[in-house]
């Protein structure tokens, strides 16, 4: 019971209802028009007939007298159908014809008269031609001993006797009868049709939507990688299936990646946090002198900077992948901010011992967040300076350390390469150094965050480019291809 | 200098002010942003130091209400926002320069002593002095003495900075933000080592040595 009321409910069967109600009201109202119009052309055509016959006999009585009258008057009379004819005295005494118990003041003048009668009566059996199948209507009504109905035309003629010409209107009413019983039937016929396939209809669209609310609770109930079904007709329902399964994938993300932050604060902010703690403890407890309170101090300070820039970093990389719209991109020079960064680096790699090589291919624009597009790459360049020329791996100096900074615009994308020629990174390790707080245990020694290349995926992203970090044989080349549009 | 502080943390409050006098400054102390608008637009000082984020009123609607009343007190802004969309906003409401907590007191200091000199005439000036050092802004012509000095672009901007805020400390963020435009911190000493390239075209050879290291805090020209 609850389906039905539920089927009920949905707007398919309030719809089909509607439409259903509509098209009776306007059934009806054609009905109406429809025997009203029939009724009104099958009067127009009887009188037509009666005139017609009525300027015969009287043609006839003219030229040949009252016998020829009275034998087609007969003749006809003796034929089936619903002609009605008289022809005799006022008084009614019948000379020639069919009807019987013509009402005396139908006889009396001329003029058209519409009057009920008893076929019984009228059409008086003994005398009556043997039923035939044509006159089945007529004997219907005599059959049902219901009254019958007539109009007919009396015409005066010379030697005051009385011509009577008319038709039984019972056919009419049949006729009448007979569109209202066929088109009744068609309505109702096209109810049922029309509410079945209107609850079927409501049926599969209530399907569908049970589906949707389905995977709507079960994501409520904490199962968050539930999806909505997708058929392979693309309809609408599969269009708004893939919008809410998008949306969906969407919000995942964003909880993975709360969930990763909130994981990441605990385990790397502890442990400085801790140690900043002992630390201070420690000075309190031994320091004695002020130059040893003060060293106390001053690594304190650096610890807890070093911890504010991780704690910033973080936020920043939650904030990008939230895709927050604040970090506007605008069309910029790519070219020059990469040439900024390079000038700005130049220097540093050269203190370091290696050589930048610049291949920057100018007035490239594209919609970029000149801040950030310019910290990702100090960070890549920051992460070659580290690992390629001050690493403990590249202990192996050979004087022709070099990093390679370049811009260059493909035919489907812009890409940004930096790359170094320093220890590299095994393959098995590559994807990892994407991810947050990822130091590679050969660098555990070295300082930083381990931020830094979750953070330049983060912007890569924003970007809606992809990067990759590849073997650059030997070194590290890590590749940002954003597509143009 | 003379300074108001708008700030309702009042341990963080106690210890800027304890901080500021130690450096020679006096400041008054507002912990609302009623009371604090009341003050500033009541008094003179030299610098504003306000809070983002305040009760009963907020920072940003007490600089827009006083640069309305056209008073042009230079004012830096303390945020734990940090953003730089936060930033650019704050900026246009009237504010002149911009913190994120948690900073350093002696970047804190070197800002408000760069601000309270922004409405000196001196900083218009087409050429700017530092014993026999000196820079024309129209011409970009360096001398040191009677020698010509060749700089890269970027050096000269940073020069010209440098020596714009001569005598004042100028931290390594305050040039990152003022000579290549970068809001973040690089990890590495990327300013020193063009400080040191700088150096050495400047004070290389030279008795007196102008360009200073301050240590904790940053850089300084002065004779």
């Amino acid at each position: 019971m609850n389906s039905i009321s539920q089927l009920w409910r949905t707007t398919t069967v309030r719809l089909t209802a509607l439409f259903i109600l509509i098209f009776v009201v306007f059934s009806v109202i054609l009905l109406g028009y429809v025997g009203f119009q029939s009724s009104i052309e099958l009067q127009r055509l009887q009188a037509r007939d009666v005139n017609w016959e009525v300027r015969q006999f009287e043609n006839l009585y003219e030229r040949r007298g009252m016998r020829a009258l009275a034998i087609a008057v007969q003749r006809l009379a003796t034929q089936p159908g619903p002609g009605i004819y008289y022809f005799g005295k006022p008084d009614g005494e019948m000379i020639a014809g069919n009807f019987h118990a013509m009402p005396v003041d139908v006889l009396a003048n001329a003029g058209q008269y519409s009057f009920t009668y008893s076929p019984d009566i009228a059409f008086d059996r003994r005398n009556a031609p043997p039923p035939t199948n044509r006159d089945e209507e007529r004997q219907d009504h005599e059959r049902e001993g219901k009254l019958a109905h007539a109009v007919v035309r009396t015409i005066i003629l010379e030697g005051d006797f009385r011509l009577v010409v008319g038709r039984d209107i019972v056919q009419r009413r049949n006729f009448t009868q007979i569109i209202v019983r066929t088109m009744s039937l068609g309505v109702v016929g096209i109810i049922i049709l029309s509410a079945i396939a209107g609850g079927l209809t409501a049926r599969r669209v209530l399907k569908r939507i049970n589906a949707v609310n389905k995977t709507s609770n079960e994501i409520r109930s904490g199962n968050m990688s539930q999806r909505v079904p997708v058929t392979k007709r693309n309809d609408e329902f599969d269009q708004l299936a893939i919008g809410l399964n998008d949306m969906l994938d969407r919000i995942e993300q964003l909880m993975q990646g709360l969930k990763e932050v909130t994981d990441n604060v605990a385990h790397d902010l502890k442990p400085p946090l801790t140690r900043l703690r002992n630390r201070a403890e420690a000075a309190l407890r031994d320091g004695r002198t002020d130059e040893e309170h003060r060293q106390a101090l001053e690594s304190t300070i650096v610890e807890s900077d070093r911890l504010i820039s991780t704690f910033n970093g973080l936020l920043l990389i939650a904030r990008l992948e939230a895709g927050s719209n604040s970090e506007a991109l605008s069309p910029l020079n790519l070219s020059e901010i990469v040439a900024d960064v390079g000038e700005l680096y130049a220097p540093v790699i050269e203190d370091a011992g290696g050589v930048l090589e610049t291949d920057i291919q100018n007035d490239i624009t594209f919609n970029a967040n000149r801040e950030l597009l310019a910290q990702a790459l100090v960070n890549l360049l920051e992460n070659a300076i580290k690992y390629a020329l001050n690493g403990e791996h590249a202990n192996a100096r050979d004087g022709n350390e070099k990093i390679t900074l370049s811009l260059t615009r493909h035919a489907q994308q812009i890409q940004i390469i930096v790359a170094d020629n320093g220890p590299g990174i095994p393959a098995q390790d590559r994807v990892h150094v994407l991810e947050r707080f990822v130091r590679l245990e050969k660098s555990r020694t070295e300082t930083g965050s381990g931020l830094g290349l979750a953070l330049v995926s983060a912007v890569v992203q924003l970007h809606k480019g992809s990067i990759t970090i590849e073997d650059n044989e030997p070194g590290v080349r890590a590749v940002i291809s954003i597509p143009t549009p | 200098m003379k300074i108001l502080l708008i700030e309702d943390d009042r341990e963080a409050a106690s210890y800027l002010i304890q901080a500021l006098d130690e450096a020679g400054h006096v400041t008054h102390h507002a912990s609302d942003g009623e009371t604090g608008y009341a003050m500033a637009s009541g008094m003179d000082y030299d610098v504003l130091i306000i809070d983002r984020m305040l009760p009963r009123r907020d920072g940003i609607s007490i600089i827009e209400s006083l640069r309305a009343e056209d008073n042009k007190t230079p004012v830096l802004i303390l945020s734990a926002l940090g953003e730089v969309e936060d930033r650019v906003t704050d900026l246009r409401s009237g504010g002149d320069d911009y913190l994120t907590k948690p900073y350093a007191f002696s970047e804190l200091l070197a800002r408000i002593e760069v601000l309270a000199r922004r409405l000196n005439p001196a900083e218009a000036a087409t050429n700017y002095q530092v014993g026999d050092l000196t820079l024309d802004r129209l011409s970009r012509l360096v001398m040191r003495g009677e020698e010509k000095i060749l700089l890269q672009p970027r050096e000269y901007r940073l020069l010209e900075y440098l020596m714009k805020y001569s005598g004042q400390v100028v931290t390594r963020t305050m040039l990152l933000e003022n000579v290549w435009d970068y809001h973040f911190d690089p990890q590495t000493n990327v300013i020193d080592v063009h400080m040191s390239r700088l150096r050495a075209k400047i004070d290389r050879g030279q008795k007196s040595q102008l360009l200073q290291t301050i240590r904790g805090a940053g850089y300084m020209i002065r004779e």
